[in-house]
């Protein structure tokens, strides 16, 4: 029976987004309740499919009943199960907080079909992550790109048409060359399973390395194009700033987020790491990695859009988990992995409480935080403890990811990469902290008797208050996500 | 479109582009073809309807809620024939071991589910080509 839960998962999600039209005319509430509960039964199986994965062994489930070399293939190993639990904890919370956001853009007929494309998205996360079939991935990869530039030009708005158009244009050639990739290696293998494509990379190495050697950097190109991994990543702050909060939340802490995961599956499972090394395709990733730390951050500076800025503050982010990945060691991919989550949880939360500001103000400008600390509390907590977590401030997740990639760094000899770290790190506290002292040292001047505490709905306030408790939990007691990620490196 | 020719054959042409589109998705497993491509051929019928008789008439013959429907009930159907094998017990998407009737090779209805899951394809690929078109035309006219 266990076997059938990511299948059924994915059914779930799968008829919840067809069904959304139909349930919607019935009662729009009662269409919120379902998706809720539906993501709750998600949510559990997939805790689960991680116990018994952990545990078990890998589910391996042949769609039809049909040999893997013949027909698709899904493989449940523990690193497929923990993300998947990673992408359906943060895309619950965020589902919360969007029930309860009606405020920002998104309004009522636009609302059903919302939903719809997160479910699909949803979908195709999971499946991705589930899938153990080149092309499938592939095809998951689309439904992706399609479903968030819908989502990023939601809002039926002159001003997010040209960024949902670049990113879509954009992210069509990471996913074409993704493909280029694809066909290459099923020229020189026969096959799109990754299991039997990895067996006869070695004999293609012999007979056929040009075909490799494009496959490498064609995938490698293409994924990085959709990770926003630094030289590629103008479309990334446009897109996201112009998007509702709530699609920002999930398309900076998830979506980018599985294409790296993506990338990693490549690297380890089908060329294998010895293969990409030799190709001194890890040292591109490493320049590309600090090269994103450094200017991603001094990008951010510059911005007078505050979800511009954040865009930005991911390019950046991205640039420490590609270092930890193109490290290419156990500690590594460790602190890639520590990252990967801790950085989800962290900008969702930075996206989701900034969305709060947004009601409130009505601007994304960077100035005007005066008082806004005492009008909105809890949000301005939650945005002060992610801020901290992005700068690393022990304590919080951020640090333990950043000591983790130091650790890392030191242990491969790159001695300059800590040196980046330091400055990248201070670099992100010159544009967080002047919003905190704003937000909690300075008086504002205009409605110096207007400085009460604001009305926000339970809806919103909720989600943001788990996050940031689930990066103070995660800072001060980190070996609970450190004993899980050490059994998916260790099975990996 | 106002020419009587082009109306008039349009007419003429339609029922048997329908006809040979449903033949094309009902003998998917017996001979080239399948649900992709009698679903396209059932929307471009109505395509050519849209672009003969204007797209007012169109909305008529196959309005918003309608495709709304049949793009649904498309995937719908794809579904619950493969949930049917996860109730026995077998994978997803399992065909004869699942309990479906084979039949008898070459006739209609044979191959188990694949007529089934064929139905609901073309279903699918007619009401997505004819709802782009229309929504194509919508931006045209504001």
């Amino acid at each position: 029976m266990i076997s059938q839960l990511p299948i059924i998962n994915l059914v779930a999600l799968l008829l919840m987004a067809i069904m959304v039209p139909f349930i919607k005319k019935i009662s729009f509430r009662a269409t919120l309740w379902l998706g809720g509960i539906l993501l709750i039964g998600v949510l559990v199986s997939s805790v689960f499919i991680f116990i018994h994965v952990a545990n078990v062994g890998d589910i391996i489930y042949h769609f039809g009943d049909y040999e893997s070399f013949l027909g698709i293939e899904f493989k449940v190993d523990p690193f497929a199960s923990l993300f998947t639990l990673f992408v359906g904890t943060l895309a619950f919370i965020i589902y919360v907080y969007s029930s309860g956001d009606k405020t920002e853009g998104i309004e009522s007929p636009e609302f059903s079909r919302y939903y719809v494309l997160y479910f699909l998205m949803l979908f195709a996360m999971f499946g991705i992550l589930y899938s153990n079939d080149l092309f499938n991935t592939y095809v998951f990869i689309e439904i992706i790109s399609l479903t968030s530039c819908a989502i990023i030009s939601i809002k039926r708005k002159k001003e997010p048409y040209p960024a949902a158009f670049r990113y879509v244009l954009l992210n069509e050639i990471g996913s074409l060359s993704f493909l280029f990739g694809i066909a290459m290696l099923y020229m020189i293998s026969g096959h799109l399973n990754i299991d039997l494509l990895a067996n006869t990379i070695q004999s293609g190495w012999t007979t056929l390395p040009i075909n490799i050697i494009f496959a490498i950097v064609f995938m490698t190109v293409g994924l990085s194009l959709k990770a926003a991994i630094f030289p590629f990543h103008i479309w990334l702050p446009d897109a996201h700033a112009s998007a509702p909060s709530t699609s920002s939340a999930i398309l900076s802490a998830v979506v980018v987020k599985i294409y790296i995961l993506v990338l990693i599956k490549l690297i380890l499972k089908v060329f294998g790491v010895e293969l990409f090394a030799s190709l001194g395709m890890d040292t591109v990733l490493l320049i590309f990695g600090g090269a994103g730390m450094i200017m991603g951050s001094i990008f951010a500076m510059t911005q007078k859009d505050l979800k511009r800025m954040l865009g930005y503050s991911s390019v950046s982010q991205i640039g420490y988990i590609v270092v930890g990945l193109a490290l290419m060691s156990d500690l590594g991919l460790r602190s890639a992995f520590f990252h990967i989550i801790s950085h989800g949880l962290t900008k969702a939360a930075l996206f989701l409480s900034v969305g709060i500001v947004i009601y409130l103000k009505k601007s994304r400008s960077v100035k005007g935080f005066e008082g806004l600390g005492f009008q909105i509390p809890i949000a301005m907590t939650v945005f002060g403890i992610a801020a901290f977590s992005m700068i690393g401030i022990p304590l919080t997740s951020g640090f333990i990811a950043k000591w983790n990639l130091g650790i890392a760094v030191e242990s491969a000899s790159q001695y300059i990469f800590l040196g980046v770290i330091v400055i990248s790190s201070l670099l992100n506290a010159m544009y967080y902290l002047p919003i905190l002292f704003a937000a909690f040292l300075k008086d504002n001047p205009e409605h110096q008797e207007k400085v009460s505490i604001e009305k926000i709905p339970a809806a919103m306030l909720l989600p943001i208050v788990v996050l940031g408790l689930s990066i103070l939990l995660i800072g001060i007691y980190p070996n609970l996500l450190m004993q899980l990620i050490d059994l998916v490196i260790a099975r990996l | 479109m106002n020419d009587t020719i082009v109306k008039s054959i349009t007419r003429l042409v339609i029922p048997f582009v329908q006809v040979y589109g449903i033949f094309i998705i009902l003998n998917g497993h017996v001979s080239p073809g399948g649900g992709f491509s009698g679903g396209a051929l059932l929307g471009t019928s109505l395509i050519l309807y849209t672009l003969v008789f204007g797209a007012i008439k169109a909305k008529h013959k196959f309005s918003h809620k309608a495709s709304e429907i049949a793009e649904s009930g498309g995937i719908l159907i794809f579904v619950t024939v493969g949930l049917i094998a996860i109730f026995v017990g077998m994978p997803f998407l399992t065909n004869l071991a699942a309990g479906f009737p084979a039949g008898s090779a070459g006739a209609i209805l044979s191959a188990g589910m694949i007529p089934i899951i064929m139905i609901g394809i073309g279903i699918k690929v007619a009401s997505t080509m004819i709802t782009l078109f229309h929504k194509l035309i919508e931006e045209v006219i504001q």
